[in-house]
């Protein structure tokens, strides 16, 4: 097990861009897929894909993000890659379909962004239980949506 | 409401103690776990402390603190007011503030314990208060709380289905219902747990220690 108390750096920031991309070329970067449910924990126990187990302990003033460092030193380093977020973006058809939505995501505790005319809801499980939800919520209407990902993701 | 130790200032302190939370619905036995995992866990040596949160009294927190389980002062209580998800969801200041504290006044604390107030299913815990949490449901409560899928049921890290020694009286098979818990919830946990025997409370203990306590 191995104790992380603390972000070491941001592999964003050019000096530790320049460290990280060097042992990557001698494969010495064990880059650790983190859930998005996970991404808020300050403590955290998640095994790498180099089989290192490790046991993060953050400081409250601390939070994991995409890129954070975790270890490193002359031989290696561990960083954090963050799932991608997934979204299940919902087009209502009039002001009134809106509200109605709006209401419902609201009173479902979801987790959500607006674009434009577009609703855009955290999926943080299987689309299909939204949509089922929003079948039975809507008595069998159906809202255009559509899963996005990529720079919506938080 | 919140108490304060006189002169306790929370801000200035950095927290590291590992912050854990026990949520569900009234009477599910919530408190009567924790009574159970106090002594076991402090016979691992684990240093605690506990934070209650009550509606508009603090029964939960005199409970704890007449139990003689832990000493009185290591218990802090919250007056939630109407609605108990909103002070460890949308906005748990309070409650962070209410672990300050108690990290301030007892430098080496290693695990704050929050209970929430009794709740419904939907009832979840933000990863901003805790860093990790336990939904208790009952076997009385009705063999039928899985099946709802509420998010408490589906989100938290452990789901502990308490009363065990219940089921025959209320008509449950314990073992349908268990099987349903671990269906709604895919590969994450489930204890059964009898908080009046102590049985399954070990186990509970066990899975705090490797979640957040990091013993194994």
């Amino acid at each position: 097990m191995l104790h992380i108390d603390r972000i070491a750096g941001d592999r964003a920031d050019p000096a530790w861009r320049e460290r990280i991309h060097h042992l990557e070329h001698h494969g010495a970067v064990d880059e650790v897929t983190i859930p998005n449910a996970d991404m808020a924990r300050r403590r955290l126990r998640i095994t790498t894909p180099k089989g290192e187990d490790l046991a993060i302990a953050l400081p409250r003033d601390q939070k994991l993000f995409d890129g954070a460092v975790l270890l490193a030193d002359d031989n290696r380093a561990i960083v954090v890659r963050a799932e991608v977020e997934r979204w299940l973006r919902l087009q209502p058809r009039s002001i009134a379909e809106a509200i109605e939505l709006g209401y419902h995501a609201g009173n479902l505790h979801w987790r959500v962004r607006f674009e434009s005319e577009c609703l855009l809801v955290a999926l943080e499980g299987p689309a299909d239980a939204y949509y089922a939800r929003l079948d039975t919520l809507f008595s069998g209407r159906s809202i255009k949506g559509s899963i996005v990902t990529g720079d919506i993701a938080a | 409401m919140l108490e304060f130790a006189p002169g306790a200032d929370v801000r200035r302190q950095t927290a590291s103690a590992a912050r854990i939370g026990v949520g569900g619905p009234v009477g599910s036995g919530k408190t009567a776990l924790i009574e159970r995992l106090i002594p076991v866990l402090r016979g691992r040596g684990v240093d605690l402390a506990v934070v209650t949160n009550d509606l508009v009294t603090k029964e939960d927190a005199e409970r704890l603190r007449r139990s003689g389980l832990i000493e009185p002062e290591r218990v802090s209580a919250v007056e939630a007011g109407a609605c108990p998800h909103t002070v460890i969801r949308e906005d748990p200041t309070l409650n962070m503030a209410a672990g300050d504290d108690l990290e301030a006044r007892f430098p080496g604390l290693e695990l704050v314990v929050f209970e929430s107030g009794g709740d419904n299913l939907a009832s979840t815990f933000s990863l901003d208060l805790v860093d990790w949490w336990m939904f208790v449901i009952d076997v009385a409560g009705g063999d039928d709380i899985p099946r709802k899928r509420g998010p408490g049921v589906l989100k938290c890290d452990l789901l502990v289905v308490n009363k065990t020694d219940l089921a025959p009286h209320v008509g449950v098979d314990l073992e349908a219902m268990l099987g349903e818990a671990i269906a709604v919830r895919g590969d994450r946990p489930v204890i059964a747990t009898n908080a009046r025997s102590g049985e399954g409370v070990e186990a509970v203990a066990d899975m705090i220690g490797r979640a957040v306590l990091f013993s194994e």
